[in-house]
């Protein structure tokens, strides 16, 4: 426990700066060197192919309709831009400020999904958009997923009285109860629109959250149960629109190309089967050119990438997918306090699902959800998010009191 | 492992500086664990927790099911990793192994042929005056699935289309995704909606480049060129006609174009063409002379107008090549506007609509009893008033006692029963044979679609009837094509020869393949001929029956006919068929024209409505053909025994 080794590695400066008092220590260490920069390359290389994959895929579209090629580019640089600044906003302000504003950020996030059941427009089936001037749209869903993963950690990570011992960390039934209903009214908001993909996003970030903040497994393995059940009937008594069912239920079909649904799986995988090794070259994917595969800059655009970037491309942005999730693990494991945990649970089990739901629907072994793939599909409300989601990240980790570079 | 909690200041050096316990070994069952204080991670929990002695201390508790974050963030990051291999694999999968047959499924979607089609050949007149072409045009289509505003899209369509607005909606609200709404437009017209089709104002809207036939002179010859319409895949068909005889040729070979192209049916820019070009169709030069045909088919047009007749035929023709000059019908119709056309007035009716033919027809029993040496010009014949022959009766037109006339008077005062004693010695089996050598009752050899080869009915079955009264042309029936032919045969000295419709077929690299003319055939001696063609000439002389058929300055050889008309609606005898057919300038024929009117209801004689029309056109004809006046009149011929005339 007390070899020589820590010695060495633990200037005696330092531990006597740490010994002052919580949160000194972190001055010590400059913001920059204490960002997770693995975690911002992976993002920014994931972002910059996305908007490359953008250009690429409506490229042909616009050239068709005589507009301009860049169109999605500007508009995809534009978003990030926003982006950016949100993800640097957020990961600014100290996350532990973020448990005061949290029922504020809760709040507004409901307000925003009522707002789209009343003046919201409706794309591909789902009334999930508020359109603004500019041609941009606000997709409010996917602030709520930021909304609610601040809220559940500040519920599920709260310091909690214990009648026995006094004080414990890990949540109790109450607790437990209190996150669900926090979590049903915006699920209930999102179903009516309805997005199921975005419903499903929650449902596994609540899990995930549930299962890292200690909560009795009973719940977790119970809540498990019945979303399996829940998934069952809603299956068996077809609760759903038929398309919706479709799309769940496509995927394990062999003959496919009955259906619209079909059709666009079986597109994408031509398309990505055509990207062989290296891949055809940005630009120059035919299936992509073509535009065979619809919805190709955003819930389809791995087919892009597996086209024209080919395996190497296409692996490459799972492996750096992992490098994200790698990252955010690390980070949850090592805030260092159960708030900081639960909100990198959270954004991983968010990035985590969207991420393997959105490939594996591509590759024809996921229902087909609209979800988008983060970082690069297009979308401002997506990118914003998801910038907002690595800004928590990094202020988890700026805030974490492990040093990072002890790792 | 066993020391009590620590307050974080104390706690001594940690292990390797914050290095996370990867071992299991570490890891504690909650946080609240009292046991494992390096563990670092649960510092904060230890802080808290200062102070108070665990409550079962030495002990690794395992409380309530309270799950550990730690190792659920373990389970967690093996799970997200398992998901990240099945992918993977999944992606290895795709594009390593089942690549190669989702590659070429990708391209054989890709690969699209297009026709280019072949420019069909074009119809012209002797003289190279085109009568049939192709044209660039324009097609208008509609997705009615894609319309937004239908009202509004018919509004802005209806006066670049010139179709009323309400003639266009009905076709924007079918079910389908691909609808003509006008085709065969001018190119110019196509560019302007194609103006508002990329300015996008047009949704649902498109503009297809097509070829269209264009016959410029609209109606003329007609019957002869007939009509095209859109066959399989939008190729131009011929629909009757010549269109439809020389179809194939007319119609070339189509090229196709295999590019790769997108979802939208657009060409990949970056992808490779291959291209096959298109032959065109051969062109077709027809023996007409579009002239002759104008004033043919004028002059027709207006006497079937004046005569309030059904219908009107003429036909003109070369005797010696047989070459068609023209064959004209009234009421025609307008081969660029089918869809207007009344079905009735698209056929050719010299070749397709067979007529009684009446005393036409008296010359094929004059001219076999000459050729036989029975009779001569000037054999007297006794003409009673009625001719009985068996249970019936048979009368002249004009009421007679018993007349003393020539053969030749027999012919130009178009006697019956002059007609039919003159067949009765030359008997059946002869006439039969005349009237088969002459042409009668088997197709022309023009080989023009839909042509009837008319009815005569074999010797054998002829009934008493008939025999008396097929040797004046009733009882039997014929094409006015083959009519024109049995005098184009006297007028070519006795000699039959096919009637020729197209003169040549020119193939697209200039080659000229010419339709070889007939051999033709001798039906009667050359001087039976002569001595036929003389009579003939009696008959617009001022004693026969069309006078009105003469042509100062030439000699017109002719012969009138005024049929009884089988009305197909009861199979009776109704009407008449007036006509008249001769050849000019008798000397030296070189124009055979044949009118014929049927069921005319002002006047029915054909020397008094059929020989004007033969004379109109056939001045026309003459001076067109710069035929050269006769130096001489018309020898005259004792017709009339009582009368010395």
């Amino acid at each position: 426990m007390t070899g020589p080794d820590a010695l060495r590695s633990s200037p005696v400066v330092l531990r006597g700066r740490f010994e002052q008092g919580r949160g000194r220590a972190v001055q010590r260490h400059s913001v920059p060197r204490r960002l997770d920069w693995l975690l911002l390359v992976a993002v920014a290389v994931l972002t910059v192919v996305g908007l490359l994959l953008v250009w690429s895929a409506t490229r042909p579209q616009e050239l068709t309709a005589g507009g301009d090629p860049r169109a999605f580019l500007k508009k995809d640089l534009i978003n990030l831009a926003v982006g950016l600044v949100l993800g640097c906003a957020v990961a600014a302000v100290d996350y532990r400020i973020l448990r005061a504003y949290a029922p504020f950020v809760y709040l507004v996030s409901l307000l925003a999904l009522m707002a789209v059941l009343v003046v919201g427009t409706t794309i591909n089936g789902a009334h999930s958009w508020i359109l603004l001037p500019a041609g941009f749209q606000l997709q409010p869903s996917e602030f709520a997923k930021v909304a609610l993963i601040v809220s559940l950690a500040v519920i599920l990570g709260a310091k909690h009285d214990d009648q026995r011992s006094g004080v414990r960390v890990t949540p109790g039934d109450r607790d437990v109860l209190a996150a669900l209903a926090l979590a049903v009214v915006p699920m209930g908001l999102i179903m009516l629109q309805p997005d199921f993909g975005t419903v499903m996003v929650f449902v596994f970030v609540i899990l995930g959250m549930l299962a890292v903040s200690g909560a009795p497994s009973r719940w977790v393995v119970g809540l498990i149960i019945c979303g399996v059940l829940f998934g069952g009937a809603i299956l068996q008594f077809h609760m759903l629109k038929p398309y919706q069912e479709a799309r769940l239920t496509e995927f394990v079909k062999s003959n496919r190309n009955t259906t619209s649904t079909g059709y666009n799986v079986d597109q994408a995988m031509t398309a990505i089967a055509n990207g062989g090794f290296t891949g055809r070259g940005l630009f120059h994917g035919q299936q992509t050119q073509g535009q065979f595969v619809p919805e190709q800059q955003t819930d389809f655009v791995f087919s892009v990438a597996g086209e024209e970037l080919g395996y190497v491309g296409a692996g490459g942005i799972i492996l750096l997918l992992g490098v994200v999730m790698w990252r955010a693990l690390s980070i949850a494991a090592d805030a260092g306090e159960p708030f900081g945990t639960l909100i990198a649970t959270g954004v991983v089990c968010w990035f985590a699902f969207q991420s393997f739901v959105n490939i594996g629907m591509t590759l024809g072994i996921m229902p087909v959800t609209g979800l988008p793939l983060p970082f690069v599909s297009y979308g401002g409300s997506a990118m914003f998010a998801n910038m907002m989601g690595v800004g928590l990240l990094q202020n988890v980790r700026l805030r974490s009191r492990t040093d990072p570079h002890a790792l | 492992m066993t020391s009590p909690p620590r307050a974080p200041g104390r706690g001594g050096p940690r292990p390797s500086a914050g290095h996370p316990p990867r071992g299991t070994g570490h890891a504690p069952a909650r946080f609240a664990a009292s046991e494992g204080a390096a563990d670092r991670h649960v510092r904060y929990v230890d802080r808290r927790g200062a102070g108070r002695p665990p409550t079962r201390p030495g002990r690794s508790p395992r409380p309530a099911r309270l799950g550990s974050p730690r190792r659920r963030l373990r389970v967690a990051a093996l799970g997200l990793l398992a998901f990240l291999l099945v992918i993977a694999g999944r992606l290895t999968q795709l594009q390593g192994l089942q690549a190669a047959s989702y590659a070429h499924a990708a391209e054989l979607q890709r690969r699209q042929t297009t026709t280019l089609p072949a420019v069909r050949g074009s119809v012209t007149d002797r003289a190279g005056a085109v009568l049939a072409t192709d044209v660039d045009a324009s097609a208008v289509y509609a997705d009615p699935f894609a319309i937004a505003d239908k009202a509004r899209t018919a509004d802005l369509l209806a006066p670049l289309l010139r179709v009323p607005a309400a003639q266009l909606v009905p076709k924007m609200t079918g079910s389908g995704r691909f609808v003509y709404l006008v085709r065969g437009l001018d190119p110019a017209v196509g560019a302007k909606i194609n103006a508002l089709v990329v300015k996008d104002a047009l949704p649902g809207i498109g503009v297809l480049p097509e070829r269209r036939r264009l016959y410029p002179s609209g109606t003329l010859a007609s019957n002869i060129l007939g009509f095209t319409h859109f066959g399989d895949l939008d190729q131009i068909v011929g629909g009757g006609g010549i269109e439809s005889m020389y179809d194939t040729l007319l119609r070339g070979v189509d090229g196709t174009r295999t590019l790769e192209a997108d979802s939208a049916g657009h060409a990949i820019p970056s992808a490779q063409q291959k291209e096959k070009d298109a032959v065109p169709g051969s062109d077709v030069r027809l023996t007409l002379d579009r002239d002759i045909q104008w004033s043919a088919q004028t002059a027709i047009t207006q006497a079937v107008k004046q005569t309030a007749a059904d219908t009107g035929t003429v036909v003109v023709m070369e005797p010696g090549t047989g070459n068609i000059l023209a064959m004209a019908d009234a009421p025609g119709f307008d081969p660029n506007n089918v869809a207007a056309a009344n079905p009735d007035d698209m056929s050719n009716l010299a070749t397709s609509t067979p007529y009684e033919p009446g005393s036409v027809n008296k010359i094929i029993t004059m001219a076999a009893a000459i050729n036989r040496g029975l009779v001569t010009p000037s054999t007297p014949v006794t003409v009673p008033p009625v001719l009985r022959v068996g249970s019936r009766t048979f009368h002249d037109a004009e009421v007679h006692g018993t007349e003393h006339l020539t053969v030749a008077g027999v012919l130009a005062e178009s006697s019956n029963i002059g007609t039919v004693e003159i067949a009765q010695k030359l008997g059946s089996p002869a006439l039969a044979r005349a009237l088969h050598a002459f042409g009668l009752g088997s197709l022309t050899g023009v080989h023009f679609p839909g042509e009837s080869s008319g009815v005569l009915p074999a010797e054998s079955t002829w009934n008493q009837a008939q025999a008396t009264t097929i040797p004046f042309g009733q009882g039997m029936s014929a094409t006015a094509l083959q009519m024109a032919s049995v005098y184009a045969t006297i007028a070519n000295g006795g000699v039959r020869v096919t009637p020729r419709l197209v003169a040549a077929t020119i193939a697209p690299d200039g080659t000229v393949d010419p339709t070889p003319p007939s051999a033709g055939t001798r039906v009667v001696t050359a001087a039976t001929a002569t001595t036929v063609s003389r009579m003939l000439e009696q008959v617009t002389s001022a004693g026969g029956t069309a006078p009105l058929a003469s042509i100062s300055g030439y000699r017109v050889a002719g012969k009138t006919g005024t049929a009884n008309r089988v009305d197909p609606t009861c199979g009776c005898y109704r009407g008449y068929v007036a006509s008249f057919v001769g050849f000019a300038p008798a000397d030296h024929p070189k124009v055979v024209v044949e009118v014929v009117l049927d069921n005319p209801k002002q006047g029915h004689f054909g020397g008094d409505i059929a020989a004007p029309v033969f004379s109109k056109i056939m001045s026309f004809a003459l001076a067109s053909e710069g035929a050269a006046p006769s130096g001489s009149r018309s020898p005259r011929m004792v017709l009339n025994l009582d009368t010395g005339r």
